[in-house]
């Protein structure tokens, strides 16, 4: 089939002959169109925003909390209060070979920190270098926590993204400048610019980080450390290493082995998995119901065509008689039913790309996108070709009816 | 050989009961002549239009059109004959409305695959011969229906046809009017040598020809010699 100026010319006279109804019609594919891609943009925008949440936060850790005993065990009465302590952290790391990283956590609540007249409130997180495993700092100065700070028992902290705008409210590299939390005074050794909402003991930015040795020494925590984290060697599945680790410090502390009160184990692949799995469910969700709205549409389209094919018996008849073949008529109607589905479901693609632009717009803080809901190229590009394939298959049965028509027909109708 | 040959053609339909229509149609028409085929509706005289403008088939007998055999064509083949070798005038014009008259006109040429300009340049020729030069870029509805058989006419005549079969032409207009069509249709067949079948069951239309054919229950009644157009003395039309 030829396609030129005048074939399009000839395809536009028939769809605009019939203004409102074209319209009306392509607006069912233009809707279709339109809710798909805002549903699949807004869908991974909605993503990245929660994935934001989990910022810098290994997707493979587990953390142990301690807790009250729930039954009587070894002489033990239930109810008892129990601690980990730093024995626990080898314990651990020497008979479980599946784990990368074991670490201690040691964190102090409520404490006020002050520079000059600038004050903050915000949380002490004691930790050992390997820490940032389990939660990757994004420092944006200076440098995170390291051997000679633990072994020094340096009076050192890496602070939060808001602690270090209360406290630096000049900006600027605050490394070196000293701060006093609880009459203690630390020098600033980095800035975490993380904002993960999720966090261990306290948002990220709210936090100051200082060596595990000197939180120990300067509160008098002792041997008890109040978390430890750890995360599995890579294709390790954490459920697996879960029960060795339980039994392991239930062992040393004389728990009931199946006291799950006792000892809590969060395991956030868990939780990852959770939310990867709702996500994918709504991803099917949108397209199930993007592509139907869009399948209604192309019903639409071929139901209206179907009607138009009728009404035109005669003029199809006509044009049979001055020497059109079948193919033409069905080219024709097939090409109109493309058209209409293409300039519509075009509009559509065009209206939800400018409607998302303006969520990215509103979506962006000093200039920084927080989340990208735009589609992305080849899936507009995607919707475009099921599009054509739509217009052609909702043209199908239509063009089939003309294609019977015989020009006797239109002579008939009188 | 003759310009049209329909040699014992039958035509049955078979609709429910079958009904012979066509019972053994043989007819010569040569090149140049202005016919006519005259018959009370129910006569078989539209079948047998609508046999020789290939629009409908016929079950035995041969036709020949400009020598060539016409029988169990394909659509595609029906179509191409169509559009190179006949032109058609119907009683409802059948001009189409979103179309202006010149668009109208252009329209088997579209067909042929003739080009925007070439195919706008000779509708406009058949337009100013038709004398609808400033009604070109009107639309059907905008037109008287003299206007609009002649536009119809123009665009039967644009594909330069062998045969013009005309289907009732007059039909749908006033005296005035119809008198003036078969002026046109005459004026055709004497100043360029067009062949002209017209049918019509108006005794003072079929009387323009120069020859009647009156058919009756599916078979050819006689054929009436009519150049001094004396077959009828009434008004044209009633």
């Amino acid at each position: 089939m030829r396609f030129d100026r005048d074939t399009l010319r000839e395809l536009l006279d028939s769809i605009l002959r019939n203004r409102s109804r074209s319209i009306l019609t392509g607006f069912g594919v233009f809707w279709g169109v339109f809710m798909l891609m805002l549903l699949v943009g807004g869908g991974k925008g909605l993503k990245e925003l929660m994935e934001k949440n989990f910022e810098g936060f290994a997707q493979n850790t587990c953390i142990v909390f301690a807790n009250t005993t729930s039954q009587p065990y070894m002489g033990f009465r239930k109810g008892r209060t129990w601690n980990m302590t730093y024995t626990d952290v080898d314990r651990v790391r020497n008979s479980v070979a599946e784990l990368e990283t074991v670490t201690p956590l040691v964190s102090e609540w409520g404490k006020s920190a002050s520079r000059g007249t600038f004050t903050a409130q915000g949380s002490l997180k004691g930790v050992m270098p390997d820490y940032c495993m389990i939660e990757t700092p994004k420092l944006i100065y200076g440098r995170y926590i390291n051997d000679m700070d633990i072994s020094g028992e340096r009076k050192v902290c890496v602070m939060g993204k808001k602690l270090y705008a209360q406290l630096f409210p000049e900006g600027g590299d605050p490394c070196g400048q000293r701060i006093s939390i609880d009459g203690i005074y630390y020098q600033v050794i980095g800035v975490d610019a993380n904002e993960g909402n999720m966090s261990i003991q306290g948002r990220a930015d709210e936090t100051f980080t200082i060596p595990i040795t000197t939180l120990r020494k300067a509160y008098n925590t002792g041997d008890v450390i109040h978390l430890l984290c750890f995360t599995a060697k890579e294709g390790i599945a954490m459920s697996d290493v879960i029960p060795r680790v339980r039994s392991i410090l239930s062992h040393a502390h004389y728990i009931a082995p199946n006291d799950r009160q006792a000892m809590e184990l969060i395991n956030t692949q868990l939780i990852f998995g959770i939310v990867d799995n709702l996500f994918r469910g709504i991803n099917f969700l949108i397209w199930l119901i993007g592509v139907g709205t869009l399948l209604a549409g192309g019903i639409g389209v071929s139901n209206i065509m179907m009607v138009s094919v009728r009404e035109r018996t005669s003029e199809i008849g006509i044009r049979r008689a001055i020497g059109a073949t079948p193919r033409m008529i069905l080219s024709q109607i097939i090409s109109e039913s493309v058209l209409l589905t293409m300039v519509s479901g075009l509009a559509g693609i065009v209206f939800s790309v400018g409607i998302l632009a303006v969520v990215e717009l509103a979506m962006t803080e000093d200039g920084i996108l927080k989340a990208a809901f735009q589609v992305p190229f080849w899936t507009a590009f995607g919707a475009a070709l099921l599009l054509t394939v739509l217009g052609v298959l909702a043209g199908l049965a239509p063009s089939l009816r003309a294609m019977r028509i015989k020009p006797v027909d239109a002579m008939r109708d009188e | 050989m003759a310009l049209i040959e329909l040699e014992n053609i039958n035509k049955t339909y078979n609709n429910g009961q079958p009904l012979h229509v066509l019972k053994g149609i043989d007819l010569q028409i040569e090149k140049g002549e202005f016919v006519s085929i005259m018959g009370a509706s129910g006569s078989g005289k539209s079948t047998l239009l609508n046999i020789l403008g290939i629009l409908d088939n016929y079950d035995t007998g041969t036709y020949h059109l400009d020598g060539k055999l016409i029988k169990d064509l394909s659509e595609k083949q029906a179509a191409q004959y169509r559009n190179q070798m006949i032109g058609f005038i119907f009683q409802s014009f059948n001009l189409i409305g979103f179309k202006t008259a010149v668009e109208n006109v252009e329209l088997p040429l579209y067909y042929q695959g003739v080009s925007r300009k070439e195919r706008h340049t000779r509708a406009m020729e058949y337009l100013e011969k038709m004398g609808l030069t400033q009604w070109a870029t009107h639309f059907p509805n905008e037109m008287s229906g003299g206007q609009r058989q002649r536009v119809a006419i123009a665009r039967a005549l644009i594909t330069s046809p062998s045969i013009i079969l005309a289907d009732e032409p007059t039909g749908a207009l006033d005296s005035k009017t119809s008198v003036e069509v078969m002026q046109l249709l005459k004026e055709l067949n004497k100043n360029d040598g067009m062949t002209i079948i017209v049918v019509t069951h108006e005794s003072g239309v079929a009387n323009e020809a120069d020859k009647i054919i009156h058919i009756k229950d599916g078979i050819i009644g006689n054929i009436e010699e009519n150049r001094q157009h004396t077959a009828w003395s009434g008004p044209m039309v009633k």
